[in-house]
């Protein structure tokens, strides 16, 4: 039965347009970033980066290189808003539709339908974080050739990687990209739950993400970095750092873990309580 | 089947059902009636565990909804007014999705329904593509899915059109007379209920005002038809000869106690004045269900009034 009602779940989810607005977005979002790459400074600052560090520019601007570069602004812009987008709709959606009533009408427990629902928007967010890393090495290698990868993010890597090691690692970082996407779907899942439009929970979602960025950017919280979910969702960067730091990537990974257990619990609390009515 | 004692639900300050003790046994179709905002939907709400009780106990084929709702709802279908489906989804797969929420359910038997209601052929299409009628088919359809034993309608002829209506109450007696469901049916339509329902409620600001057989809110009134070929004459003679009391808009006659309409006949037709018709005016649902809103209304109203000073 469980099987059943995640299939369920799917369907309904992947049945939607709009869970496609994101992928859709990411195609737009990532050829005009290799536009940009390709016919502006964006790129001779790069070979003046490897220049200045004793490497040769046309051994690392390469498909990896570009792919990694253009995934960092949207991994922090676009992922959340996507993946918000869709875990504010997972239950408001379906109580502002009515659907939500017709469920239950029938003998299945609140907790395991938001369960299934929690599971179906963590298997999105997955897909949505495989799919952007996809599509921006599918696209970047139509501008770029396949060569050694050149990670750089002040003050976190500065790594260069021959290409087979760069793919592996690229691979690996789209564990911790799909965490993050499931962090932001959660806490909008979370919303979500309680008596609200659909719309409202992306919003507040993404107002808690963007104000966890602001307060990060104060001087005053610079010691208090890791209080902040945007520090813990950079750890996917850390992957391509000489050596890991697994400590740090640890943590962060089991804070993202412990943010996505409590949105579901704190929302399946306030459902629990709640009166569905039409 | 279904048991209501002294149910409460409020919303904050605001009570929606206040002390509803109500049953509905197996075999019946009972009617509940109430203006909007009576508590009607409130109290289906509460039956199918989707509104917290604040307090009373609701419970369907002995087990408590509160306590053991997935005991309580295995045998219940629902329908509710504007039934709500994944538009972008077909009517099977519709169907697949909410009867999993009950029980696994064979694709034969999914067909089966579909055919039952008289949707085979439209099945795979989506279902943004249905007509009013045809989502009420449907909605018919999931709630016969699970198998049920009791089928709760709220509203569910809102919205259709006339056809629909008739088409709506059809299929309603046809689920009792075939399948042997016990109903309860919320509805804005008196006659359907009338037509329908072997036994009403009657909510009004959250408490029940009536609960009992159409039979007995269907009183046979005092008034008798009487068309005559004169129907002043007719009633100076009768009063003359003491077997009514009172007279009303021309073709209504009250009779005394004990005076049946053979005496009534006879002696008109003695006297020369033909009578073309004579029969028993019974209240209507609509006059009955009309009276104890008025009742409720002035009740109300004196009860809101201030004490006089003296």
């Amino acid at each position: 039965m469980f099987y059943h009602h995640l299939r369920n779940e799917l369907w309904k989810l992947f049945g939607k347009k709009r869970t496609y607005i994101g992928f859709g977005a990411f195609l737009l979002a990532q050829n005009a970033m290799l536009l940009a790459f390709r016919f502006t400074h964006w790129q001779k600052n790069m070979e003046q980066v490897l220049a200045g560090n004793g490497y040769l520019a046309r051994d690392y601007i390469s498909t990896l290189t570009v792919a990694v570069v253009m995934l960092i602004p949207q991994i922090l812009l676009l992922m959340p808003l996507y993946a918000a987008l869709v875990g504010g709709d997972l239950v408001a959606k379906e109580a502002e539709d009515g659907t939500l009533r017709m469920i239950l009408s029938r003998p299945i427990s609140r907790f395991r339908l938001l369960l299934v629902k929690w599971m179906a928007g963590g298997i999105f967010a997955a897909v949505l974080a495989v799919a952007l890393g996809a599509t921006a090495l599918t696209f970047a290698r139509f501008w770029f050739p396949w060569r050694g990868m050149f990670v750089f993010a002040p003050g976190m890597v500065f790594n260069v990687l021959p290409p087979a090691e760069g793919l592996r690692l690229y691979l690996c970082s789209h564990f911790f990209l799909a965490i993050n996407a499931s962090v932001i779907l959660s806490l909008a899942f979370m919303f979500s739950c309680f008596n609200m439009k659909p719309a409202a929970a992306t919003i507040l979602a993404l107002s808690f993400l963007f104000l966890n960025l602001v307060m990060e950017g104060i001087p005053f919280f610079e010691q208090y970095h890791e209080w902040f979910l945007p520090y813990h969702f950079r750890s996917w960067l850390l992957v391509y750092a000489q050596p890991i730091p697994w400590e740090r990537v640890t943590g962060s990974l089991l804070i993202l873990l412990a943010y996505n257990l409590t949105s579901f619990l704190i929302g399946t609390a306030a459902f629990q309580a709640r009166d569905i009515k039409s | 089947m279904i048991r209501l004692k002294e149910v409460q639900k409020a919303f904050g300050q605001h009570l929606a059902v206040d002390g509803l003790t109500l049953h509905v046994a197996a075999g019946q179709i009972f009617g509940l009636l109430g203006h909007n905002g009576a508590g009607k939907s409130t109290a289906i709400g509460m039956m199918l565990g989707q509104v917290w009780p604040t307090r009373g106990e609701i419970t369907i084929c002995g087990f408590d909804v509160t306590k053991q709702r997935q005991e309580a709802l295995q045998p219940v279908g629902a329908i509710f007014e504007s039934p709500a489906f994944y538009d972008y989804l077909s009517g099977f797969r519709n169907l697949e999705i909410l009867s999993s929420y009950s029980a696994p359910t064979s694709r034969s038997r999914i067909s089966e329904v579909i055919d039952w209601v008289g949707l085979t052929g439209r099945e795979n299409s989506k279902v943004r593509t249905y007509s009013h009628g045809m989502r009420a088919r449907l909605a018919l359809a999931q709630a016969l899915l699970p198998n049920p034993q009791l089928l709760i309608l709220d509203e569910p002829s809102d919205g259709l059109d006339p056809e629909g209506i008739h088409d709506m109450r059809l299929t309603i007696l046809r689920l009792h007379r075939e399948l042997g469901l016990t109903i309860l049916l919320s509805s804005h339509f008196l006659n359907e209920v009338e037509q329908l329902c072997t036994r009403i409620a009657v909510l009004s600001h959250g408490h029940m005002v009536f609960e009992g057989d159409l039979a007995a809110a269907r009183r046979p009134a005092v008034w008798i038809r009487l068309k005559t070929g004169d129907f002043d004459q007719a009633t100076a003679l009768l009063r003359g000869a003491d077997l009514i009391g009172d007279t009303r808009d021309g073709q209504f006659i009250a009779l005394r106690p004990e005076v049946g309409t053979d005496r009534v006949v006879q002696l008109l037709v003695q006297r020369g004045i033909a009578v073309y018709e004579i029969a028993p005016e019974e209240e209507t649902l609509e006059q009955f269900y009309l009276s104890l809103m008025d009742h409720e209304k002035s009740q109300n109203a004196q009860s809101e009034d201030p004490a006089p000073h003296v």
